[in-house]
């Protein structure tokens, strides 16, 4: 196809919009005056007509500059336009001159193209929606507004589908604490109370709630509308679903803190085996140091000693010994422990003591029967616990251990066993952080060695559960195991 | 050493080293009574008590303090014994005495002015002669 005729094709077509413009006259294609929303009649194909009545103010200077420049001294161009249909709607085009659009142009006449553009800024705009909607979508991110003048808050559709509300669901203000868990309702309230009162914007993580009432960790941030007055008549926001980034940091404060006590007990253990070894061998450094001062017969006097120096030295080895193992053992393979079945075997070698205690042991395991252990640990947690309750028991009672297991449904259905004493407590205020220390002991019991705690977090540590312990002086002890 | 010490009093849960260093102080003569707590709070209710009845001859001169005790450390009993100390009208001089070589336990020994110094344990025949004549 030749240009001209390509040319001659085009103009030919009915639905082309343009000027052509001979002998500075100007005519207007049918297609255009339509487009107009005008009749052939009731249009005046000028210059100043389309100036006045059609182009939108903004774009009317620039076409004028290009429209004379095209006709005196042929110089094309190409511009966006704004015009005014008969109704009064605005349509979008983009003019272009025959030379712009790269067509063979006959000498006696100018032509101005039309094109439309609207379905482009649709597009533009569909595309930016699309945009918008992509990233309120893929972070999590849903826009809110509470209006205070027509007291209503308004969602978009992300946060409806945040906080698992129906598309069509209006929020009110009044339902607004929901939103939050309840430990976390005060804050929310403050929050949006001071940016409503004295304007200062917030930027909070928050646990959140569903309309199908599951918890999830949000960011969110709010800020003051002004009016014109500077009043402030709404808060406008976004709540940002969080909750995987959340739940990874807290999984992460928790591996740290695992780590932080794993730390703990290593420099525990050092400082046992720095402190407990010197005590023995300064002893007999003492002792040797002493010999050389002494007389024959107390010389046989401080051998004795050496034998007591000795025999302590083993038990305290025998100890750490006990420690060093638990982390090696903890690669021993698990296998499905019964609660019931250990407490059982537990109860019967320790039977003596319970009778001449006349403690009474009282056990639930029916929320939880079994749980994948290293059966010697479990053994060796209940009888230390247990024997620690009976040891530390309350001069005026007899023993009573309530022990049970339960899902922590706060904390991702965890296995919790509990065991319960009427014992004569501890003062946590003074002994919390030495409690599970080694060699530490708060009563007076001549039988107390300071290990058994100690060893026993260690075991549960070792096979990363918890242990922790709440206590009221007279009262009694609980210790709370998450495995 | 013009004067002995009269009262000296070890505060002290190792068997071993409380006979060992009596042992001394008897052979040495290093003074001539002894008073003996195994932990911190059998000896902080010693001083207590001894405030209602103010016998001069039953206030010990030197304290031999251990840090690592079972009920009531060494730490528990400056807190207290710091409270009261100047309620005695005599001097008493406190040594602490630990076989720990931690360095948070030294410098916090020595950042305390109720500590008069800090022994690591063995103390040797001489240490504990320098101890008894320096309070003299």
């Amino acid at each position: 196809m030749t240009e001209p005729a390509l040319k001659k094709n085009i103009i030919s077509n009915n639905e082309i919009c343009y000027w052509e413009l001979i002998n500075n006259t100007s005519h207007w294609s049918k297609a255009f005056i339509k487009e107009l929303g005008y009749s052939k009649k009731k249009v005046v194909t000028t210059i100043d007509f389309f100036l006045d009545h059609i182009i939108h103010e903004d774009y009317r200077a620039p076409f004028k500059d290009n429209f004379y420049n095209l006709v005196r001294h042929d110089v094309d161009f190409k511009q966006n336009i704004l015009l005014k249909n008969k109704e009064g709607k605005y349509l979008e085009y983009i003019c272009k001159t025959n030379d712009e659009i790269a067509v063979d142009t006959n000498i006696n006449s100018k032509t101005i193209f039309f094109f439309k553009t609207k379905l482009k800024t649709h597009k533009k705009v569909r595309v930016d929606n699309f945009y918008y909607q992509e990233t309120a979508t893929m972070t999590s991110t849903g826009s809110w507004y509470v209006d205070f003048e027509k007291k209503k808050s308004y969602w978009d559709n992300i946060t409806r589908k945040i906080l698992e509300y129906p598309d069509d669901y209006i929020p009110s203000l009044k339902m607004g604490y929901k939103l939050y868990a309840e430990e976390h309702q005060t804050l929310a309230s403050n929050a949006f109370f001071e940016c409503g009162m004295s304007g200062k914007p917030f930027d909070i993580e928050i646990l959140m709630v569903t309309a199908n009432n599951r918890k999830f960790w949000a960011r969110a941030m709010g800020k003051p509308v002004f009016n014109d007055a500077e009043q402030i008549i709404g808060l406008r926001g976004v709540f940002q679903d969080i909750d995987d980034v959340k739940q990874k940091e807290i999984n992460l404060e928790k591996t740290s803190e695992i780590i932080a006590s794993q730390n703990s007990r290593l420099f525990n253990f050092a400082h046992i085996v720095s402190h407990n070894l010197r005590s023995h061998s300064s002893n007999l450094s003492l002792i040797v140091n002493l010999i050389n001062e002494v007389d024959k017969e107390e010389k046989l006097e401080l051998i004795e000693n050496i034998k007591d120096v000795s025999h302590s030295l083993n038990t305290t080895i025998e100890h750490l010994n006990e420690v060093v193992t638990i982390q090696t053992n903890a690669q021993q393979a698990k296998e499905a422990v019964s609660f019931a079945i250990t407490l059982k075997q537990v109860a019967t070698s320790i039977n003596q003591i319970i009778k001449t205690t006349n403690t009474t042991i009282v056990s639930d395991f029916t929320s939880i029967e079994d749980i994948n252990y290293i059966p010697a640990y479990m053994d060796s947690i209940l009888l230390n616990l247990i024997t620690n309750a009976i040891k530390y028991k309350h001069k005026d009672r007899d023993p009573v251990i309530k022990i049970r297991t339960y899902l922590d449904f706060k904390d991702n259905d965890r296995v919790v066993l509990e065991i319960k004493d009427n014992g004569s407590g501890i003062d946590l205020k003074k002994f919390g952080d030495k409690l599970f220390g080694m060699y530490k002991t708060f009563h007076y019991n001549t039988d107390a060695r300071g290990i058994g705690l100690f060893i026993t977090k260690n075991q549960i540590e070792s096979l990363n559960g918890e242990i922790t312990v709440e206590s009221e002086l007279n009262k009694g002890t609980i210790f709370t195991i998450k495995f | 050493m013009d004067k002995k010490i009269e009262l000296a009093c070890i505060i002290d849960d190792d068997n071993i080293y409380v006979n060992l260093v009596k042992k001394i102080i008897e052979t040495k003569k290093l003074c001539d009574h002894l008073l003996i707590f195994k932990d911190g709070k059998e000896g902080i209710e010693y001083f207590e008590a001894l405030l209602q009845n103010l016998e001069e001859k039953h206030i010990p001169e030197v304290i031999l303090l251990d840090i690592n005790m079972p009920v009531l450390d060494g730490w528990g009993f400056i807190e207290r014994f710091t409270k009261i100390r100047n309620k005695f009208n005599s001097p008493i001089t406190l040594y602490l005495v630990s076989s720990s070589i931690d360095v948070r336990d030294i410098n916090k020994a020595k950042s305390l002015s109720s500590v008069k110094n800090y022994l690591i344990k063995p103390v040797n025949i001489d240490e504990l002669e320098a101890v008894f004549n320096k309070s003299a």
